[in-house]
């Protein structure tokens, strides 16, 4: 019986009932309810396809169960949690809404059978999340939030072509295992790549994620990219152009996260540095590097809800999260520093901690299909996102030189969110074998090794050595107020401004055109009237059988002048 | 900056104990006690038989040497290419990169704290 | 069957008659004339439900009224698409009617007796256009609109909308007489006869580069449809009172206009001698177009109801190409857009009078903030934009589906390509509208707390914004009804 009810259908309801729910405690702790019924019920289903609906000639697959697609339920129910306890202080029903409908979306997108019903929960979660950023209610907030919709519902508006033609060609909507080739299965892949954010199409994350309030990007950063990961294990584990549009992914955002300003942004690329590592795991395709795509995701939305928590922390008190404006706030703000150290050190990869169980699992499968040159660009990404989200992130936020800042330590439930990220981000660490247990496939991995737990630390250690050695010789490029380009220059410069030149040069061209035609066509009217007119020679040999039809032609001449004029 | 409260008294246990970086004496002491661990790690290379996958991991201190001079040249090219890059914070729009001002008073307000 | 087919089908166009008759009489006595034109669009309704019940989605005889030449009779029948107009029309005439009462007391407007007496006939003459079953009788019929609808776009009598309804009139007429006639004449010269029939009447009487012209003039020679460049009509008459814009110029003149579009092209063409002839391929790209240059228009537009029209122009485009692609998908889903955009489209007009009703602004820079205001008014404007744009759980998403699913079968990836830069178009030009109202801040001395239009102005785009959610779900069942007009071919 339970399994018949769609888990994404629990948060719906919640979002209508919370209505008749007073602003309040007694809000808050719905919001905190659902999460866990829903985890309850996700840990509960049998594997299997249920909820089966016929609909408009198709038969939608709501509820597909089986390992892939519960492990990554399961974490977004719990990122669903961590983001609502967070936000336990919000009062705003519009952002509540909006965690519910957007966590809603993403858990019914990860159980879609089919591809039709994959396209609704994947608009879904486009048009919900957007409250969240406009939710900040500044001016920048909002040109944001337009751009990401365009950019959220364009890769919706892809991926429903090419399910069209799929569906034209094969007859079928089901959402299984694809080869790139036709067309379809392209605009499948890029509407895929647009929410992982494959390079050139990236920069809507970090265009969006440091623009949302300081509990939306939090929810925001669990869902989007994670449900596009999910997506392309399911669509396209194996297909090898991924990984090396991953190892592009783990490669260039590290070198803008190094001179952003903002720490949100440099969060938001280190984030986009870690989708990297899954997608090139999705286009290995073994067993080993699906487990640890899967598992890198597991343990990624808990680290960096950890990270964007703690900054969104020192948003939250300070009104800033800008490094230039930051530092010095271990001095208020010390379990908030911890915690993000926590959440530095897991992403890191520190032993220990989680990112270095899942992590690995993608690094070795690489190195054992041979992939080398991949696996060395992996590594460097590796130290990389210790250089800027492991070090700069904590250092430049709370310690570097003083800003002379003295806010209040986080709330409370904000450092309870906290402590529990960091928590499960240990334990996964610790204990790996829990985790490995969730993954879609068996797992015969031993991630602490004298040879890993030693070649690891030296990898970490020596970037911190560089890092130190940088910052105390005055190389390392400070913190100033700045934005930087990336690709979003295109569509924020190069194109408006495109745009206005053409319209000019067209709207003298059309000018000119006009002229000359209306002049054309007062004197062809004139002149017809002189012959045509009933005055005119032609009226005397007028043959009723074509008056008719001239009758019609005056009229249509009428009726351009009508509309010209 | 509103240093009235920069009394280390008002400061959490924590925040005080944590002082204790504060000393420039104290930062150096980190940063040899990084240089030792380094040194440590880099030995350590010589002593264990490592399993490895690939060719190159098995140069003693493979791990230690990429990591240091990537990460180097990674700080270096961002520089570079922060010439490239950078521009004015209010190069697309004014307010572009919010910061709305949250003054500490105002917070206190709007603090529900559970 | 509690009324004969034929009878109820005559009702559908006395009764709006009969409405019109009454607002005139009783032009001194508001309630009375409101009432017993609400009992009348309840009145049409149920008729319109009786022939649904009777027939269900199956054709009848024709009814022929009287013999003008031989084989050119007024007559009238049933078939899926007509009947799916007129139940739009004709529900969403009830809805308009309480809406336009609101409207028109909130507003305080002039001339209610004429006002609504006009109304009342433009319905009557929708009537008789889905009813019609040969292209003379749907010709009267879509002039009697022309005319019927002409004093309400000059409705308020100043020179921009005199102005506007000259421009409305100009074109129409224009076009009808000057293109449709001839097309109409044109057709019946070479075939003898001008009754819809399944799989067209056309085939086998004329041939070669003449079937495009046939088309052109009937594709142009309907300028309701407001194909570019014959779409200056459609702002110009925004000028008129919003319920207006609402009913006749989302739902009953423009659809007219494409459910005539589909008409020709699938009983007079037929979809199969289209395909054949490649005389739609042209029609295609101009729909194509129409589609993009009008969004990208309407973003230029400030000014919410040219803003709007704008939109409904590139809407009504996706129905003509629906038509154009000549492919059985793609006039399902033309004739099912049909009703999808006329809910979300209705929706966005209303929710467009309920603040113009609130607060007296018509141009979206001054809409800042109004969402927190009017929750209710921005709450259905949301769904009805997101209708437009093809997002599920809405409508509209179906009707695009559909469209697509057209597109691809006969290999048109640009159109494709088309239909997915016009749904972020559309994102680009309604939700910014959203975001502002909800999210901007109030400009300085606006109340503070919910201060909502009335009731009756309120009430109705909440319900037909329910409503796009409702057709959502009931799309399956709206394509099967329709399916018998692609069927047996």
């Amino acid at each position: 019986m339970l399994e018949q009810i769609p888990t994404a259908f629990l948060f719906f309801a919640a979002a209508i009932v919370l209505f008749a729910i007073p602003q309040g405690r007694a809000r808050a702790a719905l919001l905190l309810v659902v999460p866990v019924i829903a985890a309850l019920h996700v840990w509960t289903l049998p594997f299997g396809v249920f909820a089966q609906k016929e609909f408009f000639g198709f038969t939608l697959d709501l509820l597909r169960v089986d390992k892939l697609s519960r492990v990554f339920a399961l974490i977004f129910t719990i990122a669903a949690f961590l983001g609502n306890l967070y936000a336990w202080h919000v009062r705003d029903t519009v952002q509540q809404v909006a965690a519910l409908l957007y966590a809603g979306s993403a858990i019914g997108a990860v159980f879609a059978g089919d591809l039709i019903t994959l396209f609704f929960y994947w608009e879904g979660t486009a048009i919900a999340s957007v409250f969240l950023i406009w939710a900040r209610r500044t001016e920048g907030a909002f040109n944001t939030g337009m751009r990401y919709l365009v950019v959220q519902i364009g890769s919706g508006v892809v991926l429903i072509a090419g399910v069209a033609l799929i569906y034209r060609e094969t007859g079928s909507i089901a959402f299984e295992l694809m080869t790139l080739g036709s067309l379809g299965t392209w605009l499948v892949f890029l509407s895929f790549g647009v929410k992982a954010a494959f390079p050139l199409l990236h920069n809507w994350l970090q265009d969006s994620y440091s623009a949302a309030t300081v509990t939306g990007t939090v929810i925001l950063s669990a869902f989007t990219t994670k449900l596009a990961i999910y997506a392309l294990a399911r669509g396209f584990a194996g297909t090898e152009i991924l990984i090396y549009i991953g190892a592009i992914m783990t490669l260039f955002p590290i070198f803008f996260a190094v001179i952003e300003n903002d720490l949100r942004r440099v969060l938001a690329y280190s984030l986009n540095n870690q989708l990297g590592f899954m997608v090139v795991g999705i286009g290995v395709g073994t067993e080993l590097a699906l487990n640890g795509t899967a598992a890198h995701a597991f343990a990624h939305i808990l680290y960096k809800a950890l990270l964007f928590m703690s900054i969104g922390a020192v948003l939250y008190r300070t009104g800033t999260a800008k490094g230039s404006e930051l530092g010095g706030l271990y001095r208020t703000m010390p379990l908030t520093m911890i915690f993000c150290v926590v959440g530095a050190a897991a992403i890191s990869a520190f032993p220990l901690f989680s990112g270095f169980v899942s992590k690995s699992l993608i690094l070795s499968a690489s190195a054992h299909e041979g992939h080398y040159i991949v696996w060395a660009i992996l590594l460097f990404a590796s130290a990389g996102v210790f250089h800027h989200s492991g070090i700069k992130i904590p250092y430049f936020a709370f310690f570097a030189h003083d800003s002379g800042l003295r806010p209040k330590e986080a709330p409370r439930h904000m450092l309870l969110a906290m402590g529990f990220a960091a928590a499960l981000s240990i334990a996964i660490g610790v204990f790996p074998s829990n985790l490995y247990a969730l993954l879609p496939y068996d797992v015969e991995y031993v991630p602490y090794t004298t040879t890993h737990v030693i070649t690891q630390l030296q990898l970490l250690m020596f970037s911190a050595l560089a890092f130190a050695v940088l910052v105390r010789t005055g190389v390392y490029p400070p913190e100033l107020k700045s934005v930087n380009l990336d690709t979003d220059w295109t569509y924020r410069r190069l194109i408006p401004r495109v745009i206005i030149g053409v319209r000019k040069v067209v709207s003298r061209l059309w000018q000119i055109n006009s002229n000359f035609w209306l002049r054309r066509i007062n004197s062809a009217i004139s002149r017809l009237y002189h012959s045509h007119g009933p005055e005119g020679r032609i009226a005397q040999v007028w043959p009723t059988g074509s008056m008719v039809l001239w009758i019609a032609i005056l009229l249509g001449i009428t009726l351009i002048v009508n509309f010209v004029s | 900056m509103n240093k009235q409260n920069d009394n280390p008294e008002t400061f959490p246990r924590l925040g005080q104990i944590l002082l204790w970086v504060d000393k420039k004496k104290n930062v150096d002491r980190i940063v040899y006690a990084l240089y030792a661990i380094c040194a440590l790690l880099f030995v350590a290379d010589f002593l264990y038989h490592k399993h490895t996958e690939i060719k190159v991991e098995e140069i003693p201190g493979f791990y230690a040497l990429y990591g240091f001079f990537m990460c180097a040249a990674l700080v270096i090219c961002a520089k570079g290419l922060r010439l490239l890059l950078k521009r004015p914070e209010d190069y697309y729009a004014p307010y572009d990169t919010q910061s709305e001002e949250y003054p500490e008073d105002q917070l206190e307000r709007i603090d529900h704290d559970a | 069957m509690i009324v004969e087919t034929n009878t109820a089908i005559l009702l559908t166009m006395l009764i709006p008659a009969g409405a019109m008759v009454t607002n005139l009489v009783f032009r001194n006595r508001p309630d009375l004339r409101d009432g017993l034109t609400l009992a009348a669009a309840v009145a049409t309704f149920i008729t319109v439900l009786t022939i649904l019940s009777n027939v269900g989605n199956g054709t009848t005889e024709p009814l022929v009224m009287f013999e003008v030449f031989p084989g050119l009779d007024l007559a009238f029948n049933v078939e899926p698409l007509g009947l799916l107009f007129a139940i739009v029309a004709s529900g969403l005439w009830i809805i308009t009617h309480l809406y336009g009462i609101g409207y028109m007391r909130g507003n305080n407007e002039d001339n209610h007796p004429r006002f609504f007496a006009s109304f009342s006939l433009a319905i009557s003459a929708v009537m008789g256009i889905a009813f019609a079953s040969n292209m003379f009788t749907l010709f009267i019929f879509y002039e009697i609109l022309t005319l019927s609808t002409y004093p309400l776009v000059a409705h308020k009598g100043t020179p921009e909308a005199i102005r506007g309804a000259r421009t409305y009139l100009g074109i129409l007429l224009g076009t009808s007489i000057g293109l449709q006639l001839l097309a109409v004449i044109w057709t019946y010269s070479i075939t003898g006869t001008l009754d819809f029939t399944k799989g067209g009447i056309l085939e086998g009487h004329i041939a070669g580069p003449a079937v495009a012209v046939l088309l052109a003039l009937y594709a142009f020679g309907i300028g309701k449809a407001a194909l570019m460049p014959f779409h200056r009509w459609l702002p110009a008459a925004m000028v008129a009172p919003t319920p207006v814009s609402a009913l006749l110029h989302a739902v009953a003149v423009v659809k007219a206009g494409v459910f005539t579009m589909l008409k020709v092209g699938i009983y007079i063409f037929g979809i199969d001698f289209l395909a054949e002839s490649g005389a739609s391929e042209w029609l295609m790209w101009l729909a194509a177009y129409s589609i993009i240059a009008a969004s990208v228009v309407a973003m230029t537009k400030d000014n919410l109801k040219a803003r709007l029209a704008y939109s409904t122009i590139s809407q009504l485009s996706y129905i003509t190409l629906g038509m154009a692609l000549a492919t059985s998908m793609g006039a399902l889903g033309g004739g099912m857009h049909i009703a999808m955009h006329a809910m979300g489209k209705i929706t966005l007009f209303m929710a467009a009078g309920s603040i113009y009703v609130a607060t007296h602004k018509t141009n979206i820079s001054q809409m800042n903030g109004l969402g927190k205001i009017m929750p209710i008014t921005y709450g259905a404007f949301f769904i009805g934009a997101l209708s437009i744009i093809g997002l599920p759980p809405l409508g509209g998403s179906w009707s695009k589906w559909l469209l697509i699913v057209g597109a691809a079968d006969t290999q048109q990836w640009v159109m494709i390509g088309v239909l997915m830069a016009s749904s972020l178009l559309n994102v680009a030009y309604l939700l910014p509208i959203i975001g502002r109202g909800f999210f901007s801040p109030l400009p300085e001395g606006s109340p503070t707390k919910i201060s909502e239009s009335p009731l009756l102005v309120w009430l109705p785009p909440a319900i037909t914004a329910f409503g796009t959610i409702v057709l959502f779900f009931y799309a399956g069942t709206l394509q099967e009804f329709l399916s018998p007009i692609v069927s047996g071919n």
